[in-house]
């Protein structure tokens, strides 16, 4: 045995440990940063206005409202913008910047024409590319930390993207219920059913493979993937992230009638689940024992 | 210029934890913080049991993660390879402590300065001469007492230590002695599988 299984609990002992700095405000940050930005990214593809303001707004109150309650300094937070050339983070605040201004202009542009059609589809790219990296830079984010294994794989960025399309695709049903892109053309609705029941199946086997990777990475790993499956977590785990957040709701999507209470269901139990996943995994993150290389050579 | 370095023998350390109350008195440390730890652990089935002593600290890695994810610059390396955090850019986001593979940074969070060691936000005249050094929500880690260092001093846990189970010293000197101890006894890195390639060696 490398270490003991002792978690963490405040004695000073070897063991895995669990990360306490990342928490409920950060995944509420992540939670709207890829619900937001996944909405923004559909809603652009449609020109729906009402969509790509909800979603610059949940990007620009709920993400950011997150990360200021987060930080120990908030008012210094411009200087995160130092070091995009090494730090996922400085990445994510100069897309988030980027993507308000561009979306804003876009949103006004799609509403008004007032800007000449050139400079038009410039902003737009810089909204979608500045959104995408919302997307998926978060994931980066969790997986550039080797220290935690349940983080470092390579599916987390996947995750990441997985979930803020899904969100976008769902959100979009919602809030777009009833209006000419979608009422008019029932075929749309049906190409975003199928694409969120494919992005549910995708979703599941990331967070499967997420899982796998981390039980096989080492000894923090696998007391993490025992937290979110046997342990202390597994009761909100299972149930909400697995169960009603990816398959349950994928079922549900593929009997749903074009109602809009169907919609709504699907998207709430989507995103609770959703939710869940990120306050679960940032929980259940776990540091390797420190020794457990030194202890490994002693015997 | 010397690569500050250290080497814990792990033969030697007794967990009396004389090195924890030196780096808190030294540094001024609130409630909750600690730059060094001891851990201990049980090995093996009674009769045959013992407990095994492991002193840990920021290892100031040649690659440190925690300085390549921060955001701001804050946390940054001296010339002589002691990793630093500089409070006045310091935000408090946290990413260079899930960083570091081996959780050896803390936050510092309101409580800890305002309800001083005794509670009921009482501070003793050794705290309020120490709380000038911290700032509310950014985040501190060893410094191998860099002060002490500078002035040509060992660290305050190094010069503690009863047992000698910490040596510290410049690791490009080949005959200096944490070179030689790690050189004679094959002395290892913590956790090398990080690639952060750590100047704190343990050996045993």
């Amino acid at each position: 045995m490398i270490a003991s299984k002792r978690i963490g609990d405040g004695t000073f002992r070897v063991g895995v440990g669990l990360q306490k700095a990342w928490g409920l405000h950060m995944a509420t940050a992540f939670f709207f940063g890829e619900a937001g930005a996944g909405l923004y990214f559909v809603s652009q593809f449609f020109d729906f206005v009402l969509g790509m303001v909800v979603g610059l707004a949940l990007v620009l109150f709920g993400k950011a409202g997150g990360h200021v309650l987060h930080l120990g300094q908030p008012l210094r937070g411009w200087r995160a913008l130092a070091k995009v050339r090494t730090s996922w983070v400085s990445r994510g605040l100069a897309a988030i910047l980027v993507f308000v201004v561009a979306g804003s202009l876009h949103v006004a542009d799609a509403m008004t024409g007032m800007l000449p059609a050139f400079v038009s589809q410039l902003v737009a790219a810089a909204a979608l590319v500045s959104c995408f990296v919302i997307m998926v830079y978060q994931g980066f984010a969790m997986s550039h930390s080797s220290a935690i294994a349940l983080w470092s794989g390579g599916q987390m960025p996947i995750a990441s993207l997985t979930y803020a399309l899904l969100n976008g695709v769902l959100l979009t049903l919602v809030l777009g219920f009833g209006e000419p892109f979608l009422a008019e053309q029932p075929e749309t609705v049906r190409l975003l059913q199928v694409f969120a029941v494919a992005l549910m199946l995708y979703g599941l086997v990331t967070v499967l493979s997420l899982l796998h990777g981390a039980r096989h990475a080492s000894e923090a790993g696998r007391e993490s993937v025992m937290l979110l499956l046997r342990g202390g977590f597994a009761r909100w785990f299972v149930p909400l992230v697995i169960g009603l957040g990816l398959v349950v709701s994928a079922l549900m999507m593929l009997a749903a009638p074009p109602a809009f209470s169907w919609m709504l269901a699907i998207a709430g139990l989507e995103l609770t689940g959703y939710y869940a996943f990120r306050v679960l995994v940032f929980k259940a993150g776990g540091y390797d024992p420190a020794l457990s290389y030194a202890y490994r050579f002693r015997h | 210029m010397a690569t500050w370095g250290m080497v814990f023998d792990l033969r030697r350390c007794i967990g009396c934890n004389a090195c924890a109350v030196a780096c808190k008195q030294e540094n001024s440390l609130p409630d909750g913080v600690f730059f060094t730890k001891t851990l201990s652990e049980e090995v093996g089935e009674f009769p045959d049991v013992t407990r095994t002593y492991v002193p840990t600290i920021c290892n100031h890695c040649e690659d440190a993660p925690c300085e390549r994810v921060c955001p701001t610059g804050a946390t940054y390396t001296r010339a002589d390879g002691i990793v630093m955090v500089d409070r006045e850019k310091c935000i408090g986001c946290g990413t260079c402590i899930v960083a570091c593979p081996y959780d050896q940074r803390t936050r510092l969070e309101p409580e800890m300065l305002d309800e001083g060691l005794f509670g009921g936000g009482r501070l003793t005249p050794f705290e309020e001469q120490g709380i000038g050094r911290f700032t509310v929500g950014t985040v501190v880690k060893c410094t191998f007492c860099h002060e002490r260092v500078d002035a040509g001093l060992q660290p305050a846990c190094v010069s503690t230590c009863p047992t000698e189970a910490r040596i510290f010293g410049d690791l490009d000197d080949p005959t200096s002695r944490p070179r030689r101890l790690i050189q004679e006894r094959r002395g290892r890195q913590p956790l090398a599988e990080k690639n952060t390639n750590p100047r704190v060696f343990y050996i045993d």
